[in-house]
């Protein structure tokens, strides 16, 4: 199977904090992958260079064979960030409009993926009004729905499920599940260890920078009697 | 075809910024309101008065223009990183060079617009008061004051990847009033110190912009002769060099810039 992530001898330090130390990883096409942790466990800063916006002090990093800091290698990129922030002064058609024009798509088939995803994430009450007027979960939504804007490949969301509704929460996991019998390869970092447990082939487990579990959640859970919370404390509680 | 839509997406941005955020709509609404009964005044019918009044609604858009794209431009890159929509922006498959190429035109576009605006009005008021309209000083006055937006625009744009936002505004006003009131004294200055201060009086008068090129208020008011066009398109290629210079570094230390 083909890498389309993969994450060689990676580490990164802010000063004297070791954000990330010696991570080795990688993700193949189709798979989903949960990327779990404590706050502060380096999941943030790992999908940051995923993304190209910095490099790592040492170790490589590519998504696709490529180099991440290549505008080109982004264009099969999708990206949620975990805070959810855009152009206060856009609706959500022209904030999409204006991606769609970043990435490069024609005017009409923005308008027709816009029209789609705005649907599915459930805005279309909404989509005339400015983007400062919405709500933290709109905001999220609205935030999904860039991501998957130009059909990306490889989707990358960093916490994508923290302020959503139950609903939402549910339509999120059907859609992912949707694009992975697409083909589509998705990281996703979340505290949500139900919805890794019921979405993902795989999970990674960060601790202090460094990767503690890398394992299929099959494996994890094999035992009926072990869940990933359980899994994931002894991981988080082991000296 | 991919490079042009992106930079009409950014183009388009800075538009909806600067449009939707009111205050610039608002501000030049004002101005035309407080600029146009003035320049139409001719107080006790005396006809230097009215020089007078043109001569202060020229400053007034002077300023007014000056003030807007400066902190316009000072204001991208800081918002962009303060309000972190930078990270969806940056995720996105355009290289930085594109992102802020398209930012500083959307926002130059908007400045130049205004400052149309203002000219188109003085010309409007002044043919209707006057029979005699001096139309080629004015086409060269419109030339520079284009450059001289071009140039300081480009400036702030610099200074804001080096200071914050105030920083930087305060760095390049003094710099540019202090080109406007001392550009041209400085190698003279320079002559009347000795070794480093000399030496640095230097370095700024050949770094530094030579903003006092710009401004040719006096000529259109009081109707000198124009300058020649062969002198006019130097100083309009310098600010664009100059601009492209500073544009340059700019894109150099984006592109290193962590976020
Ligand atoms: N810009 C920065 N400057 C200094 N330290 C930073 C910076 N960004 C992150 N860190 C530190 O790096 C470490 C990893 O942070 P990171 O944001 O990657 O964590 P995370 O796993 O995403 O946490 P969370 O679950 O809270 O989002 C933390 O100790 C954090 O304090
Ligand atoms: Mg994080």
């Amino acid at each position: 199977m083909s890498s389309v992530i993969t994450i060689d001898h990676v580490s990164k330090s802010y000063g004297t904090c070791n954000a990330v130390s010696d991570l080795t990883l990688s993700l193949h096409a189709g798979e989903i992958l949960g990327f779990l942790g404590a706050n502060g466990a380096g999941k943030t800063t790992t999908i940051k260079m995923l993304l190209g916006f910095f490099s790592p002090d040492s170790g490589q990093i590519s998504l696709f064979g490529h180099n991440p800091s290549d505008a080109s290698t982004r264009q099969r990129v999708g990206f949620m960030p975990e805070t959810a922030y855009y152009y206060p002064y856009l609706n959500i058609r022209e904030l999409l409009s204006f991606y769609g024009g970043l990435c490069g798509m024609s005017s009409s088939l923005i308008r027709q993926r816009s029209e789609d995803l705005i649907a599915r994430t459930g805005l279309d009450h909404a989509k005339k009004r400015l983007l400062k007027t919405y709500s933290k979960g709109m905001l999220q939504r609205a935030g999904i729905a860039q991501a998957l804007l130009h059909d990306p490949d490889l989707l990358i969301l960093d916490e994508p499920f923290t302020g959503l509704d139950p609903l939402a929460r549910i339509q999120l996991r059907d859609l992912i599940l949707e694009l992975k019998t697409k083909g589509k390869t998705i990281l996703f970092s979340s505290h949500e260890l139900s919805e890794a447990e019921l979405m993902c082939d795989r999970v990674a487990i960060m601790k202090n920078g460094k990767l503690v579990l890398a394992k299929p959640v099959k494996e994890v859970v094999c035992d009926g009697n072990t869940n990933l919370e359980r899994i994931f404390l002894n991981v988080l509680q082991a000296p | 075809m991919h490079t042009l839509r992106q930079l009409s997406a950014l183009i388009r941005l800075s538009l909806y910024d600067l449009y939707r955020r009111k205050d610039l709509v608002i501000v030049t609404i004002l101005a035309v309101v407080v600029l146009v009964p003035m320049s139409f005044a001719t107080p006790f019918g005396i006809k230097g008065a009215s020089r007078y009044l043109n001569e202060i609604s020229l400053l007034l858009v002077w300023l007014f223009v000056l003030v807007i794209a400066m902190t316009r431009t000072a204001r991208i890159i800081p918002t962009e990183i303060d309000s972190r929509t930078i990270y969806p922006l940056l995720a996105k498959p355009a290289s930085r060079t594109v992102i802020l190429l398209g930012r500083y035109a959307g926002v130059l576009i908007a400045s130049l617009s205004v400052l149309l605006l203002f000219y188109g009005l003085y010309a409007l008021i002044n043919t209707m008061k006057s029979a005699f309209f001096p139309w080629e000083v004015f086409i060269q006055a419109l030339l520079l004051h284009i450059s001289f937006v071009i140039l300081v625009t480009a400036l702030a744009l610099l200074g804001s990847l080096f200071f914050n936002s105030d920083a930087n505004l305060s760095v390049s006003g003094i710099l540019i009033a202090g080109m406007i009131l001392y550009g041209q004294q400085l190698p003279v200055l320079a002559a009347e110190h000795s070794l480093p201060i000399r030496a640095i009086l230097h370095i700024l008068y050949w770094l530094a912009p030579h903003c006092e090129l710009f401004d040719m208020r006096t000529r259109l008011i009081h109707h000198w002769p124009a300058i020649p066009w062969l002198a006019c398109f130097c100083i309009f290629l310098y600010a664009l060099a100059y601009a492209a210079f500073c544009f340059g570094i700019a894109t150099w230390l984006f592109n290193r810039k962590k976020v």
